[in-house]
């Protein structure tokens, strides 16, 4: 048995430091018993999640109910136009989103960002068949929706690979953005006038490029990486 | 249900203590108290389980639910399976909730030779619980191959429940004259940084009784009163340390057990609190000054006639015609203020002790120590409660405060007086 040298009270076998001051236990001629049963549980009771399932159950149920009540709402009110579509087809994305997560808790996350950038494609491509505009969704909406799905799920890939430092977190973020905004203009351009004329979008890349070099010599210099840890707490 | 059982009242309402203890009930507060026996042998659960399914219809008090009724919460017979015993967690006496755990209000926990009770306060004072915990101990020694008799405080599984047992007592002994205690100063808090969620910082300390005994006698006091001085020492010290501008009185909540003054064999609430209380703005203390006050005050204020118009007091508030046609919902909130006010406020802790566990001298040398253990109060500060059995005296301080300058000051003190203290804890850092 140890006791506490500042409090005087005998202490348990395996306790570390005294739970009264905190002083550390330091017996030679009995050490800490540092794998022998702790005088209570060490494991925590806590309030049970909310069953994912009927989560899954209750945002299904709801969603399907204002799906089908404005399906046949549209019947009746200004039927010549399949405006329910739109909510409809916003539910069946909102659905795809939230509940196969809920179900399937070890769906991989790239095969869940797909099914998600899949599902606005899906939504966008309802509105393009109520406003007749096939030409623009196939040639402008689906080729930037897949472009952002394709810069997404390269970020997230980059990002799986365990924790990175807030810079370089930074600075990927910034590059993608960059480079998404071109994607976008090129996809503008093409469908406007048929050739790539960079514009606007060459401003946006410069700005993102001239906020990265910063970022990455912050980064590659250690002694700037430290006095920039320091000076922001980080 | 069998027809015969409906000849009884299948709901029965809650006493005055009950009343109270359901209404302020929340995530932050726990009306929970605990108390678990360490065995000599490891627990076995199967047989804990048995003893506990043999044991619960035999207190139809603690077999209950609590359902919200429109003007009051009331207690109904829970048919539900369970309550099954569970291997204990890190963080006890939680908050109860009460629509989880199929609505039972009691639990058992296992955790190698310990076994735990804990009960909500609405069904039970710590007296009541024990005579419970005595039976299920007694009956789990059983179903251990132990033979222990009836008798010695062990209640007989295989009677009816007798109905004295499920009386209000309060309203038994309510007498004509009330007596209101005058508004109560604020006491000094003793609070320090809260911990995170789920966290009760658990620090038991044991000693042996007669040394305390001896030295309790050397200050003219009862354990109980020596122990409640210490502790009001501590915290005085701690407020002293603070160097406040204007020192705040420090008073103790100390439960009495009513059934010494009014016979009667209830095992739901039948308690009182008094107050002990030191000013420090009046001017310096010395311990044996602190001690004699809390003796004298105890001795004057713990009498029949006080004792019965405070608590009648008490039964003619939840007997109010006006009272009782405001709806739960709307009491709720005013309950929980007025017992920030009147109960939380002008007190600085909670220190109860329950005294001495009386076992069968069959059952005696099966159990090593006792122990007891309160829920969180309603601000990160330490309650205390003590338990002792044979010669071991266990204390313990327990909150969601991060520091245990309480706890160190308390038990520092007891050493200092040469009294030996051994000390467990679960806290991780």
């Amino acid at each position: 048995m140890s006791y506490c040298v500042n409090c005087g009270v005998e202490l348990d076998d395996t306790a570390q430091s005294c739970p009264l001051c905190h002083t550390p236990v330091l017996n030679p001629n009995k050490p800490v018993d540092m794998w022998g049963p702790k005088p209570f549980p060490t494991e925590k009771g806590e309030v049970p999640p909310v069953a994912r399932g009927e989560l899954a159950l209750l945002i299904s149920a709801m969603l399907v109910s204002v799906a089908v009540c404005c399906g046949v709402l549209n019947l009746f009110l200004r039927a010549e136009r399949a405006w329910s579509l739109y909510v409809i087809g916003a539910a069946v994305m909102l659905w795809i989103w939230f509940v196969p997560p809920l179900l399937l808790r070890r769906l991989p996350v790239c095969l869940r960002l797909v099914l998600d950038v899949l599902a606005v494609a899906l939504y966008v491509f309802l509105i393009s068949l109520d406003l007749g505009g096939g030409n623009w969704y196939w040639h402008l909406a689906l080729p930037i929706i897949l472009l952002g799905g394709a810069i997404v799920l390269g970020l997230a890939l980059i990002f799986r690979g365990g924790r990175r430092s807030i810079l370089t977190t930074t600075t990927l973020i910034i590059g993608a953005i960059g480079l998404f905004l071109l994607g976008v203009e090129l996809f503008v351009d093409r469908f406007l006038t048929g050739s790539w004329q960079p514009g606007w979008s060459l401003i946006v890349v410069t700005v993102c490029v001239a906020l990265m070099i910063p970022l990455v010599i912050v980064r590659r210099v250690p002694s700037l990486r430290e006095e920039v840890r320091r000076r922001f707490h980080m | 249900m069998p027809k015969h059982k409906k000849k009884k009242p299948d709901w029965y309402p809650l006493d005055n203590a009950g009343v109270l203890y359901a209404s302020i009930q929340k995530e932050k507060y726990s009306a929970i108290y605990r108390f678990s026996a360490v065995m000599t042998e490891e627990v076995d659960p199967a047989a804990l389980q048995r003893a506990v399914d043999q044991v619960m219809p035999r207190f139809p008090g603690f077999r209950v639910r609590i359902k919200q009724g429109l003007f009051w919460y009331y207690l109904e017979p829970n048919d539900a399976p369970g309550p099954f015993v569970r291997p204990d967690i890190a963080n006890p006496c939680q908050p109860v909730r009460f629509k989880e755990d199929n609505g039972w209000l009691v639990r058992f926990y296992y955790y190698r030779r310990r076994i735990s009770l804990e009960v909500f306060h609405a069904l039970s004072d710590g007296s009541g619980a024990l005579t419970f915990f005595r039976t299920l101990l007694a009956v789990y020694l059983r179903e251990t191959g132990v033979d222990i008799p009836e008798g010695g405080g062990v209640l007989n599984i295989h009677e009816p429940p007798a109905r004295e047992e499920m009386e209000d007592a309060y309203s038994r002994y309510a007498g004509k004259k009330v007596l209101r205690g005058g508004w109560q100063k604020t006491a000094y808090p003793n609070t320090s940084e809260a911990e995170p969620f789920y966290t009760l910082n658990v620090t038991m300390g044991f000693m042996p009784v007669d040394k305390l005994k001896e030295v309790a006698k050397r200050y003219g006091a009862s354990i109980t009163e020596y122990l409640a001085a210490v502790l009001m020492q501590a915290i005085m010290e701690n407020q002293a340390a603070q160097r406040p501008h204007r020192p705040r009185p420090v008073a103790l909540a100390i439960p009495i057990n009513l059934r010494g003054w009014f016979p009667s064999k209830t095992l739901r609430n039948f308690i009182l609190t008094v107050r002990p209380c030191i000013d420090p703005a009046l001017g310096e203390y010395t311990f044996q000054e602190i001690v004699d006050r809390v003796h004298h005050f105890m001795r004057l204020s713990v009498n029949r006639q006080e004792m019965r118009a405070v608590f009648t007091g008490n039964v003619r508030f939840t007997a109010n015609r006006f009272l009782q046609l405001i709806p739960v919902v709307l009491k709720n909130p005013v309950m929980s203020l007025s017992y920030r006010l009147v109960a939380a406020r002008p007190y600085s802790a909670t220190y109860t002790n329950p005294g001495q566990f009386k076992v069968p001298p069959e059952m005696a040398p099966h159990i090593q120590r006792m122990e007891v253990i309160l829920g969180q109060a309603t601000r990160p500060s330490p309650h205390c409660a003590s338990i002792s059995y044979g010669n071991v005296m266990e204390i313990t301080f327990a909150g969601t405060g991060v520091s245990s300058e309480t706890e160190r000051r308390f038990f520092t003190h007891l050493v200092k007086e040469g009294i030996p203290v051994r000390v467990e804890s679960n806290r991780t850092k």
